[in-house]
């Protein structure tokens, strides 16, 4: 999609955004750079200690149950075709009721995005996906051809994955903002596949204990590639780091029953905010095996008690859960942020393009 | 009425909140920002996108994609920014619009229940019906098959031309009394229980254990027949796609496909899935006894059969009656034996001059005892 050479290092500079998309609003009063700082600027380190910043939500089960009771009947009214409303209308409001230091995020996606891109991921993937599948399965085709077909099917899958993976994250992120500043993701699907394909060989060749090598370069892949504006998410994790509480949950996997997974899940998340850095500032996680453990366990005994209507309610509580135990910890300099949305661009360049854009599913 | 509310000003091109003040003017909203700069908004460029829920602050912005933003912290002002500017109703969303909201939440979840349930309890049963109908035969002969293999594996098939012989014959028999356009093949495998299944396309398998219980041919052939229905009638694929379908109005209902079924929603899938069973279960039954009527063939046979394996199994409570996926024993006998008084005329017998007992050995040429 760009064009441009790129060097070796990790951290590139991110490309220019397309001035197709890049609309400019009616001149603002922008601040002065080395003007002294607003009032709206970062407040001094206090004497105590660095800064916690932490998200809060302001939503409600209630709220939410009542998104979901009108999204069910016009669902089932049109026969399906409401879905990606549906998902729309939930996901702006779930965003709506999320707050980071005073500010509260927005979603501006749409139904009609998400249709769209249901629909480009149906054409490009499961129809070539089924008709290959037909070839593999009807009797009268040579044998030849039906092994290439066989071949095709899990090639195809195996990309579709990571296509997926990035094509979702880009279209989320590009339309999240949180003080009108636009999230973006700049990855490219191409180096998820490396990291798959690589990640599969070395599984299979460790029998398994690759595993969170190539959970924490994915995530590596995920963070170092998000940006909030112009300003890129830094990642400093290493799969060796994490490699030892893995070691320790296989071990116990026998003797806990499959409990002490829950332990390293945890770990995982800790270990993931950890390195993850935004602005001169460092996430932290404090989330605990044991919180853990007990959320699933009062979300497992709501749904079956409600059977099934509680889940509005434990969706909430996920997220209050998931954003109770998270902080940003340090100074953060907002001051040098600018706008730099990578919206999708409308005609999309070939393939890449045409996937790169960005479709959700699910 | 306020006319002057403490509000922050978002630039939309930096990330710094800017503190400013907002005045409900006649023609717009004007806004000052704390050093100084004042822009003015028209009511008509002014849309709303945060303020809908109680509690919620009121985010309103003006411009394209990237727009600049005025976000008031009290409710209030919603209210009296709608006593300013009501020409804008719709763009400006009335709080007092509440309560009635709330009403329609209420009406929506009785029409969810309502239509869900239509859907659920006719819907999908009469589509399924219509769509299982149309599928090729085959496809559900390949589908069968392919469930065969499963079921029946090679190394498990007991062979024995001459004795699958009679069998067959029987089958010819009752085959005679409903063309089809399906083509019936009985697999016999070395299983000890007493149990006989079918799947689509016309393959009927057969255990070991309910074939050497059997005492005449007539007997089998109450098996075979309602196995033969369940083929005739499509059951099998018939199920395959109420399972899918009732998977899809729970994704519907549930405005998420993926959530839920992680929680194991399919649960409840399941069960549906044997109400669907039990209904099929005795339509073979009925019609089951229909083909040994028509195909002359003595239904006091199939009857017997029946209340031989009564007496072995216990009479379920009615709680596991409801899981489980045959009706009550004792209720098939009854509606057997009102079917069986039907009879048109005296039954012929089934395979004259053959010895039963040595027909149901057909296992013993590939597994010897």
């Amino acid at each position: 999609m760009e064009g441009a050479k790129r060097p070796a290092s990790v951290f590139r500079k991110p490309p220019p955004p397309p001035t197709a998309t890049f609309i400019a609003p009616p001149a603002p009063p922008p601040p002065a750079p080395g003007a002294p700082p607003a009032a709206g600027g970062p407040p001094p380190v206090p004497p105590g200690g660095p800064i916690l910043h932490r998200p809060t939500f302001h939503g409600a089960g209630s709220t939410l149950f009542g998104i979901y009771v009108v999204n069910a009947l016009l669902i089932l009214a049109t026969i399906g075709g409401y879905y990606f409303w549906a998902k729309t209308r939930v996901r702006r409001y779930l965003f709506s009721e999320t707050a980071f230091a005073g500010d509260r995020f927005a979603y501006h996606g749409t139904g009609r995005e998400l249709a769209l891109g249901f629909l480009r991921a149906f054409l490009v993937f499961l129809c070539p996906l089924i008709g290959l599948g037909v070839v593999r399965d009807w009797p009268g085709i040579d044998a030849n051809v039906k092994k290439v077909a066989a071949y095709l099917v899990s090639f195809l899958l195996l990309v579709f994955i990571p296509v997926a993976m990035v094509g979702a994250r880009r279209y989320r992120l590009s339309r999240t903002s949180w003080r009108g500043i636009r999230f973006s993701f700049r990855g490219r699907v191409r180096d998820l596949v490396v990291i798959f394909f690589k990640s599969s060989i070395l599984a299979g060749l460790t029998f398994g204990l690759y595993y969170p090598f190539y959970l924490t370069q994915r995530q590596g892949f995920m963070i170092s590639n998000s940006y909030f504006g112009s300003e890129r998410f830094g990642w400093d994790g290493r799969g060796r780091d994490l490699f030892r509480s893995f070691l320790l949950a296989v071990v116990l996997t026998l003797p806990t029953l499959g409990l002490c997974w829950v332990w390293f899940l945890a770990h995982k998340r800790r270990f993931f905010w950890q390195h993850t850095s935004f602005a001169g500032a460092r996430f932290r996680s404090t989330v605990t095996g044991g919180a853990l453990l007990g959320l699933y366990a009062v979300n497992v005994l709501l749904l079956v008690a409600t059977l099934g209507i509680a889940w509005p309610w434990v969706r909430v509580r996920n997220i209050r859960f998931g954003l109770r135990y998270l902080a940003l910890e340090g100074p953060l300099d907002l001051e040098r942020i600018r706008q730099q949305a990578q919206l999708a661009s409308a005609t999309g360049e070939g393939l890449a393009g045409f996937l790169d854009t960005g479709f959700d599913l699910g | 009425m306020r006319h002057e509310w403490p509000a922050t000003y978002l630039d939309g091109q930096t990330a710094v909140r800017h503190p400013a003040t907002v005045r409900l003017m006649g023609q717009g909203l004007e806004v000052v920002t704390a050093q100084g700069w004042t822009r003015l908004w028209p009511y008509a460029e002014i849309r709303q996108t945060q303020g809908f829920y109680a509690g919620e602050e009121v985010r309103l912005e003006r411009g394209g994609v990237l727009p600049e933003i005025v976000v008031v912290s009290a409710p209030e002002f919603l209210a009296s920014l709608h006593a300013v500017a009501p020409a804008l109703g719709g763009a400006l969303r009335d709080p007092a619009g509440r309560p009635s909201r709330i009403r329609l939440v209420v009406l929506a979840a009785v029409g969810v229940v309502a239509l869900g349930g239509a859907l659920y309890l006719w819907g999908i049963p009469a589509v399924a019906a219509v769509l299982a109908s149309r599928v090729p035969v085959g496809w559900e002969e390949r589908l069968g098959r392919t469930t065969v293999e499963h079921l029946a594996p090679a190394e498990l098939r007991c062979v024995d031309p001459r004795r699958q012989q009679a069998i067959d014959a029987i089958v010819a028999r009752l085959a005679a009394a409903e063309p089809g356009p399906y083509e019936f093949r009985v697999i016999v495998v070395n299983r000890r229980e007493v149990n006989a299944l079918s799947a689509p396309g016309g393959y009927i398998v057969v255990f070991r254990g309910l074939l050497e219980r059997t005492r005449s041919p007539e007997e089998l052939a109450g098996v075979l027949s309602h196995e033969m229905q369940h083929v005739l009638k499509r059951h099998a694929t018939r199920a395959l796609i109420q399972h899918v379908s009732t998977g899809l109005l729970l994704a519907a209902v549930t405005g998420d496909a993926m959530g839920p079924l992680a929680y194991g929603a399919q649960s409840a899938q399941v069960l549906g899935q044997l109400q669907y069973s039990r209904r099929a279960e005795a339509e073979a039954d009925a019609l089951g006894m229909k083909m040994l009527l028509a195909a002359k063939v003595d239904p006091a046979g199939a009857i017997r059969f029946f209340e031989a394996l009564t007496e072995g199994e216990k009479q379920p409570r009615s709680v596991l009656r409801y899981l489980s996926t045959h009706p009550g024993t004792s209720d098939r006998i009854e509606r057997l034996r009102e079917e069986a008084a039907r009879a048109p005329g005296p039954p012929a017998p089934l395979l004259p001059g053959v010895d039963w007992d040595d027909i149901k050995r057909l296992c013993e040429a590939s597994f010897p005892r």
